[in-house]
């Protein structure tokens, strides 16, 4: 008999008593408790009675099956690990399993050794512990805030649990996911990331699921999509809340089906792929207004992350510029620099709306213009006006340079419409109707004018 | 018919559950008797599932076998298969003898 596992609590789930009795007997020779029950509704009631640490279910049961109960558990507790057990397990069922985060999915007749192996690997007793040490090695923090994000993308990582990481722009949602899938089994294949917001339409369906060659004019090769290029590892789906809603529903269907139809084929492709999706945008609000749908919305949001902003962890930004600082050095092939005290008050107590992006851009332009090992404070300060809250979209930049523009346009002709309009190559009435999208009253540039006249 | 007996190496550990597992099985056996005359494909099926999951856990290679066996052909409603797999599986139980070792 093992050395007992103290306090380890396992529920099996099976409508088999004599399956029941024989892993019964093999789990308690291990040390663990048990618990045994023969429906996934009886499961479901211990659970909220029980603490448990890991269940093991059959697939196929009389009600509820082992692939119901499985989701059900995890909507309450993403992170409880759950072994299915199943005498007809096809190639589909144990992709969906593990998409919904079993720990493992095995075989009737189950070999005794391999069935402790994975119980043994799932609550990371023994030698399995080792490897959580290593998780995220490369990311810079000391916040309690980090740590406890961490911690939970640890536990997760070496699931095949689909995982939905929120932030703000900059926060460093797709180094986490790259963390979570260098920590997982499928870390020797492709780690694929996409910005679903970034590319139209059409060009992000050909994108996703490939394309047959003449599928649509330009279509002059075929073109693998990014599921079969993650086939085997991880597809990061970068500003999923950007995603159309007509693609949405292929998504759908490709995460339900786990098989992709490139454009214009009639074939299907079967794919296994983690995803981990990402959203700068508060898509519960966006479900509630239609704007995404909510059946895809809950498929993605197995395990939410969310990312704090670098506001919530001004702790890190000295270790965070410290890092970047060496960085620069490295590339310049110059000494490191530091911050004047004065300098390094600053950044700490800078707003960073374009979080750590921004705060690496603002290091970076610093260490470029400093001609001295310190940084001085006038330098960070310009350094900062001289930034954007981050990246903005192409709309929103767009935006900002007409608006600028029309501004630019009136000033020159103080605020008279019909020069201005002319300089800018449309008709009055369209140029009237531009500074009403942005609110612009030329009336303002001829009363500036009036009052300089007078002064 | 050979007597021959099946001998069937089982972990002691499991010594006390075996007389009650193998009653179990041979209730199985009547009940796909009664299936296969009423032709209830379904039943079959179903305890020819259960028969392949559990009796490899045991170590009963041969009863998962037959097991697997009468699940496929209940599948494919193969009347003649399956009732020679039945028998055989009757004959299994009968020579079965327990080691534990």
């Amino acid at each position: 008999m093992n050395k007992p596992v103290e306090s380890i609590r396992i529920l099996v789930v099976d409508d088999d008593n004599d399956i029941l009795l024989l892993l019964d007997k093999w789990l308690k020779q291990e040390g663990f408790e048990v618990i045994t029950v023969t429906s996934a509704e009886e499961a479901l009631k211990k659970l909220m009675l029980a603490r448990i640490n890991l269940v093991i279910s059959d697939l196929i049961m009389q009600g509820m099956s082992g692939m119901q109960l499985l989701a059900e558990i995890h909507r309450e507790n993403p992170l409880l690990p759950v072994i299915m057990l199943s005498g007809q397990a096809t190639i589909p069922d144990a992709v969906q399993a593990t998409h919904l985060g079993s720990a493992a999915f095995l075989t009737k007749p189950a070999a005794r050794e391999d069935l402790i192996g994975h119980i043994k690997r799932a609550l990371r007793i023994g030698s399995y512990q080792t490897a959580k040490g290593q998780f995220g090695k490369n990311i810079i923090y000391k916040s309690k805030a980090m740590s406890e994000l961490l911690e939970l993308a640890k536990q997760v990582a070496d699931s095949d649990i689909t995982v939905f990481i929120t932030g703000a722009t900059g926060t460093g949602k797709e180094v986490i996911a790259r963390a979570i899938h260098d920590a997982s089994a499928r870390s020797q294949k492709s780690f694929v990331a996409i910005n679903c917001g970034a590319i139209p339409e059409q060009l992000l369906e050909s994108e996703l699921f490939g394309h047959e060659k003449g599928a649509f004019t330009g279509a002059n090769t075929r073109h693998e999509g990014l599921f079969q290029a993650a086939h085997g590892g991880t597809l990061f789906l970068d500003e999923i809340g950007d995603m159309p809603l007509s693609l949405q529903v292929k998504l759908l269907r490709v995460l339900q089906d786990l098989q992709v139809r490139p454009v214009g084929s009639t074939k299907t492709y079967p794919v296994d792929v983690r995803i981990i999706s990402a959203t700068h945008r508060d898509l519960d609000a966006a479900v509630e207004n239609g704007e995404f749908r909510e059946d895809l919305f809950y498929r993605l949001k197995v395990v939410p992350l969310a990312m704090p902003n670098l506001t919530e962890r001004r702790e890190d930004i000295p270790l965070l510029a410290a890092h970047f600082l060496r960085r620069y050095a490295g590339r310049n092939e110059k000494p490191v620099k530091h911050f004047a005290p004065a300098a390094m008050e600053y950044l700490m107590t800078a707003p960073w709306p374009g979080n750590i992006r921004q705060l690496n851009n603002v290091l970076d332009l610093c260490s470029t213009l400093c001609k001295t090992d310190t940084i001085p404070l006038s330098l960070v300060q310009k350094a900062m006006q001289d930034q954007p809250g981050g990246i903005q979209s192409l709309k929103d930049a767009k935006h900002r340079f007409e608006r600028n523009y029309l501004l630019g346009v009136l000033r020159m002709t103080s605020g008279h419409v019909a020069n201005a309009a002319r300089m800018a190559g449309r008709n009055r009435t369209e140029f009237y109707k531009l500074l009403n999208q942005h609110a612009i009253d030329p009336a303002e540039f001829r009363r500036v004018k009036a009052d300089e006249s007078e002064a | 018919m050979s007597d021959e007996k099946i001998v069937v190496k089982i972990d002691p550990d499991l010594e006390t559950l075996i007389p009650g597992f193998l009653n179990n099985r041979n209730k199985d056996l009547a009940t796909l008797r009664t299936a296969l005359e009423e032709k209830n494909f379904p039943s079959l099926q179903s305890i020819g599932h259960s028969l392949k999951g559990v009796g490899g856990g045991y170590g009963f290679a041969g009863m998962s076998e037959i097991g697997a066996a009468i699940e496929k052909a209940a599948k494919g409603q193969a009347l003649g298969e399956l009732k020679d797999l039945i028998e055989r599986y009757g004959k299994y139980l009968a020579a079965v003898e327990v080691v534990y070792e």
